[in-house]
């Protein structure tokens, strides 16, 4: 089972980066090539067979560590897209980063595949401790990964997301713990099984602690304080995978946490529900409210990233059938666009040096290319067709009528509104507006390495709203197995 | 003012948490799921089949081989942190004869010296004896680095990084997730999964040899990552 | 439910201590100070789940010679053992960024770092 290709590759590749430092990004490049590969074998088979397990050295759940690849682990091809581009744009990126002194750069690369390993891995365990494993593995290389670029703000950014995510795996621990105290177990599929004899009141704090942990790591509001500045200062290639994949580590824990408690239709998970569909709501609308006033470019894509996740949380509190798929399909959708446009971002500051909206008028103009990847990118978060953007959008507003909610239909409407306010000044800072300085006309479009990310994840927003049909086929039947324990939806 | 929120806070947090506490199966008792489901299975089957008699060492190699394999890559992935962090552009070479920081007394630095073969002695002991008696790679492991540490103090700082041999320093870092590796991969060879080992009592010594070599992997790994941690953080002043 | 409370007031502690963590950690300024708060409440944590393993008159889960029923469940241990690694990685990377911090800030006071942003 060449099941392991993705996390032993990562492993290995600290060893062999360091040898010699040009070697590094090819060596990452070529591991996350393999780690693709592998990942595609896994949906394929996923796909036609359906949920299907690996015990890990043979033995048995619960007595051993269960692998299980379902429709969400397909997840992992958008990790591996992500995560490939993503080191493919670092080639010239990262050796221009000031701060970052020449013998740390293969570390860097080393970081950057564990983080993508640790997705990985969160993504197709069936074990709640291994979860936990995997989410520090994320979380520390997360922190780190921030803090690279050596800036004074950066260091401030990345300590205060370690103390915060810190804190919250640990509330993962503690509802680990007290799983564990109920059912004896820490295989997802047989706490679910033990759940309905557990005594309610440890058990309703333990889904609290979850909760609430998985929430921090996603920036859900009121715990997305630290996602603006970690994300917005890190290396332009690290927000991309940050916002695009790790924040929905945090979403991934909370669905598994869902398919546990409704598989054991022990706990009336309508309160929680409850109170997730407002917070998302919130969310959505602050998010892009600040968003709106921001002019340091990635600054606004943070914001933008925490209002996005709103949307997705505020689907999965819906409990609708289209609520929900509209949200999976978000996680992945979301990451293709704003992965598009941090790299955008990345690449304007890299030919400019300019962060903020006024210094970055006229840009359109000298790297047409990227101002109009970046340019689709926002047509997408808006969520209009025939983008990527739009279906997902549809369906959790189509879900919020379904579960008779529409007031959060309302909700969704009213944040794309402040979403197309913010892009739209974006898109007019690049094209309309005269330019500010009159060197930004003399920049260079993109280097290749950099470019091709860009256009092909721009292509791919385009894409995947028109064949948005198929991730949907795909995701339902997972999400049906999700809802009909839960008593319908 | 903020004291008096903060406590408002943590009696929010802290109560539903005792309650919850006071629902929790009773204290040591032997009817509790965690105690009657899965721990028993570990503790009846254990030496049969997973071939420690320290069951612990059994369920982090054996049962829960790949949470520990995770786990030395956690720690692995926090030196690559520390190191992406923290590293100075230091020219290979430059570390001089410099006293270190703090000139320890004569005697601090007689019993350390003296004490660290027979300190290491015991590390040694520890990460072998791990699948028999209390103990094993992590914790050997773990006085190795503090051994490490101890001679960092009181040794010149040339000497102190003559401690780490420069060449295999960067393989000795990686050793633990390279082991594992390892033996996981030959356990997907001869048992057909991944971090397969031997059932049965025949295969016995090479599932022991292949327990060893996994506490093996993991004190050297975990010794050279704290040793590598520490130099980091000292070197930087 | 006094009396539940009692019979399981090592989980009890556990909880106790995870507040004085996290008091630790949101009233105090220095960055260590807060770092320790977090160290604490980890510990807190690990000394719960060793707990729920503890069976009355338990020995050692090491079969040896000598050794008798009951024993006490192997499996809490092996947990915490990954999740004191965890902690250490966490506070090795925290005391390091705390490092850079002091370098290129001249303290490690919050209040004053946050005036400095």
């Amino acid at each position: 089972m060449v099941v392991l290709a993705p996390l032993v590759g990562a492993v290995l590749t600290p060893i062999v980066a360091r040898r010699d430092r040009r070697v590094a990004p090819w060596w990452a490049l070529g591991v996350m090539s393999v780690t693709s590969v592998a990942a595609v074998a896994l949906m394929v088979r996923v796909a036609q067979e359906g949920p299907f397990s690996y015990y890990m050295s043979g033995w048995v759940p619960p007595i051993g560590i269960e692998f299980r690849f379902d429709e969400v682990s397909a997840f992992i091809g958008v990790v591996c897209l992500v995560g490939w581009l993503a080191v493919l744009y670092s080639f010239r990126y990262i050796e221009w980063l000031r701060g970052l002194e020449k013998p740390r750069i293969p570390y860097y690369y080393t970081l950057l595949l564990l983080n993508l390993a640790g997705i990985i891995g969160i993504s197709i365990t069936g074990d709640l401790f291994n979860l936990f494993v995997f989410l520090e593995i994320v979380s520390l290389s997360g922190y780190a990964l921030v803090a690279v670029s050596g800036e004074r703000i950066a260091d401030m950014a990345a300590f205060k997301y370690l103390l915060i995510g810190a804190v919250s795996s640990l509330l993962v621990l503690l509802g680990i713990g007290l799983v564990y105290a109920l059912t004896g177990s820490l295989n997802m599929a047989d706490v679910s099984a033990r759940l309905a004899d557990a005594p309610a009141r440890p058990l309703a704090v333990a889904i609290g602690a979850f909760t609430v942990g998985f929430m921090v790591k996603a920036a859900i509001f009121p715990l997305h304080i630290w996602l603006p500045d970690a994300h917005a200062i890190a290396p332009s290639p690290v927000s991309a995978v940050l916002s695009g994949l790790v924040v929905k580590v945090g979403i991934i824990g909370m669905l598994r946490i869902y398919q546990i408690v409704y598989g054991s239709g022990a706990v009336d998970m309508n309160g929680l529900n409850q109170v997730l569909m407002w917070l998302g709501a919130i969310s959505i609308v602050m998010g892009a409210f600040f968003a709106v006033f921001q002019d340091d470019i990635k600054m606004m894509l943070a914001y933008s990233t925490i209002s996005n996740i709103g949307y997705i949380v505020m689907g999965l509190g819906l409990a609708s059938s289209f609520g929900v798929i509209g949200a999976s399909i978000h996680v992945f959708n979301h990451a293709l666009i704003k992965a598009t446009l941090f790299f955008g971002a990345g690449a304007l500051i890299f030919r400019t040096g300019k962060r903020t909206l006024s210094e970055l008028a006229g840009v359109g103009r000298s790297m047409p290319l990227t101002a109009a990847a970046m340019s689709i990118g926002a047509i997408s978060i808006v969520g209009i067709p025939p983008t990527a953007g739009f279906l997902c959008k549809w369906y959790i507003a189509l879900g919020a009528v379904q579960a008779e909610q529409p007031f959060f239909a309302f909700a969704l409407v009213f944040g794309a509104l402040f979403i197309f306010i913010y892009y739209i000044r974006m898109v007019n800072a690049f094209y309309f507006r005269p330019p500010v300085d009159p060197e930004i006309l003399a920049v260079k479009e993109a280097p290749a390495s950099m470019l091709v990310p860009i256009l092909v994840l721009a292509a791919l927003c385009l894409i995947m709203g028109v064949l948005g049909r198929l991730p949907l086929t795909f995701i339902e039947p997972a999400v049906t197995r999700l809802l009909s324990t839960a008593g319908g939806g | 003012m903020k004291r008096a929120a903060v406590i408002v806070l943590l009696v929010v947090v802290a109560i539903p948490l005792v309650l919850a506490m006071a629902d929790l199966p009773p204290y040591g008792s032997p009817d509790s799921p965690a105690y009657t489901h899965v721990g028993a299975y570990y503790l009846e089957h254990g030496v049969e089949e997973a071939g420690a008699e320290n069951i612990v060492t059994d369920v982090i190699l054996n049962y829960r081989g790949f949470d520990t394999e995770g786990e030395v890559t956690v720690i692995f992935t926090a030196m690559a942190a520390v190191l992406a962090v923290l590293m100075a552009s230091r020219g290979g070479g430059e570390a001089g004869t410099r006293p270190p920081l703090t000139p320890p007394s004569v005697v601090v630095r007689f019993v350390v010296r003296v004490m660290a073969p027979l300190t290491l002695m015991f590390a040694v002991y520890v990460i072998m004896n791990g699948h028999i008696t209390p103990g094993g790679g992590f914790q050997g492991g773990t006085i190795v680095g503090a051994v490490f540490i101890a001679l960092t103090l009181v040794l010149s700082e040339r000497d102190a990084t003559r401690l780490i041999p420069n060449r295999p320093e960067r393989v000795l870092q990686a050793a633990a997730p390279i082991v594992y590796c390892l033996i996981g991969l030959l356990g997907l060879a001869l048992f057909d999964v991944y971090l397969g080992y031997p059932r049965t009592e025949e295969m016995g010594l090479l599932r022991t040899a292949m327990l060893v070599t996994l506490e093996i992997g993991i004190g050297v790994g975990g010794a050279t990552v704290i040793a590598t941690i520490f130099r980091t953080m000292g070197s930087d002043q | 439910m006094i009396e539940a409370l009692w019979q399981n007031i090592d989980y009890v502690a556990s909880v106790l201590l995870f507040c004085i963590g996290l008091y630790a950690m949101i009233t105090k300024s220095n960055l260590i100070k807060k770092f320790i708060g977090l160290n604490i409440m980890e510990t807190s944590v690990f000394a719960f789940i060793v707990a729920l393993g503890v069976v009355e008159g338990g020995d050692a889960p090491i079969m040896g010679v000598g050794a008798s029923p009951p024993f006490i469940n192997p499996l809490p241990q092996s947990l915490i053992l990954t999740g004191i690694v965890v902690a250490v990685s966490t506070t090795a990377l925290a005391l390091s960024l705390i490092i850079r911090i002091h370098k290129q800030c001249g303290t490690i006071e919050a209040d004053e770092l946050r005036e400095m942003e």
